[in-house]
């Protein structure tokens, strides 16, 4: 017990120590010190903070100024708390996995309210499934203006019909193009065809140029 | 046949002396005495003696001779049957004309997010985000027919990415194409273009 908890302690400062690494010189430095505090919270709280950490190369990258940048990341923090509750409500007496939060954070950052990603959560019927795909596919059908409760229920439908992963980015796909079919549907009939083809929703083709770069050299 | 002047047919015989021939036949009488006279007396060292010694004298290097060999043209002869020549034939095809015949294959975990963008007159466009640590000239799109469509293509692992194009190396354009959006949370409505990869 007193070697798990030394090995915590030790690897927080690790941590930190190679977060601040990878900002040095990619941020300016007078964000450096807001934004270390800000990730050693999130460690500190168990949560991800690769996401913080894209954030604020990103905001480095875009040149935003200082104390924008600084809120941003911390923006960013309170989703994944968000998240996190969210998970943790959703799945009570487990660790919620950093990839589920994280996932969850991005689809509250897309817009998504907390209730209907609880929703979709906790009505998953392959419990431990990665949360990513039903939340893009949700979030997707939302952006192109059907209601929160028919998204839910569709999803819902289409999971116990046997959808899963990426084939539910699927099912959103069908929607929006039944939206946009010639002569105009109802977000309401939209739905209603899209759900009288579950589970046998068109698959949407896979792209497969002739020139394809392999790596983009993330983290060098 | 030219016939030979016949005074000077009695000289050559020894018949006439050549001091009265008149002068062009002299000339004439002069130059053949010398023909003859070489024909009567053999080279000392034949010819095929000094073609050895000139092939002795100068041996070609190595590399010479390589060269040589690699110049000289030569005849080859393949004899293949008609069904291995289809089948090579069919091969080639497969490679330079279908889309699977890249090298580059993703895994299990990954996919290929595309990327296609129309900035006509663009000196440059490249995309930054997520997954490249939102490092610039990690990945520049290309235009090779200059009709300001630019696109590229990489390997991802799957899941959510969010990106910019960055064009002339100073403008930030959210992907136009993208379909997904999200803020970009600094606070003056920016968004980022985002894409899912799926495997």
């Amino acid at each position: 017990m007193r070697l798990l908890l030394t090995l915590v302690l030790a690897a927080a400062p690790l941590t930190a120590q190679s977060v601040h690494a990878r900002l040095e010189g990619r941020i300016p430095a007078a964000a450096l010190p807001g934004i270390d505090s800000l990730i050693e919270q999130a460690a500190a709280e168990n949560l991800p903070t690769e996401p913080l950490v894209q954030k604020a190369l990103e905001g480095g990258a875009k040149g935003i100024p200082v104390p924008r940048l600084v809120n941003g990341v911390r923006h960013g923090l309170v989703h994944l708390r968000t998240a996190r509750a969210i998970v943790s409500r959703t799945a009570p007496g487990q660790n919620a996995p950093d990839g589920d939060v994280a996932a969850v954070a991005a689809a509250l950052a897309r817009g998504l309210d907390p209730q209907l990603v609880e929703r979709l959560l906790i009505g998953a019927p392959t419990p431990g499934e990665p949360p990513g795909p039903v939340l893009h596919a949700a979030a997707d059908l939302v952006a192109h203006g059907f209601p929160a409760d028919s998204t839910a229920d569709l999803l819902r439908t289409a999971q116990q019909q046997g959808l899963h992963g990426a084939r539910l980015l699927d099912v959103a796909v069908a929607a929006s193009h039944e939206l946009q079919r010639e002569g105009g549907r109802t977000p309401a009939e939209a739905l209603a065809r899209v759900r009288a083809m579950i589970p046998n929703v068109p698959v949407a083709p896979t792209a497969y140029p002739r020139a394809v770069t392999r790596r983009v050299g993330r983290g060098s | 046949m030219t016939l030979i002047d016949s005074r000077l047919q009695e000289t050559l015989d020894g018949e006439r002396d050549p001091a009265t021939l008149p002068a062009e036949l002299r000339d004439a009488y002069a130059r053949l005495v010398s023909a003859a006279d070489l024909l009567r007396h053999p080279p000392a060292i034949s010819v095929a003696d000094r073609v050895m010694a000139e092939i002795r004298a100068v041996p070609p290097s190595a590399g010479r001779r390589v060269a040589g060999w690699l110049a000289r043209p030569r005849a080859i002869t393949l004899r293949l049957r008609p069904v291995w020549t289809l089948a090579v034939a069919a091969a080639l095809t497969a490679v330079i004309l279908l889309p699977g015949g890249q090298s580059v294959v993703p895994g299990a975990e990954e996919g290929i997010a595309q990327f296609v963008g129309h900035f006509p007159g663009a000196r440059s466009v490249e995309v930054v985000g997520s997954f490249n640590d939102w490092r610039r000239g990690a990945l520049s799109l290309s235009d090779e027919d200059h009709d300001g469509i630019w696109h590229g293509a990489v390997v991802l692992p799957t899941g959510q990415h969010e990106y910019m194009f960055v064009v002339d190396g100073e403008r930030w354009v959210a992907d136009p194409l993208a379909g997904r959006y999200v803020d970009d949370g600094f606070g003056v409505g920016g968004q980022n273009a985002m894409l899912v990869v799926r495997p």
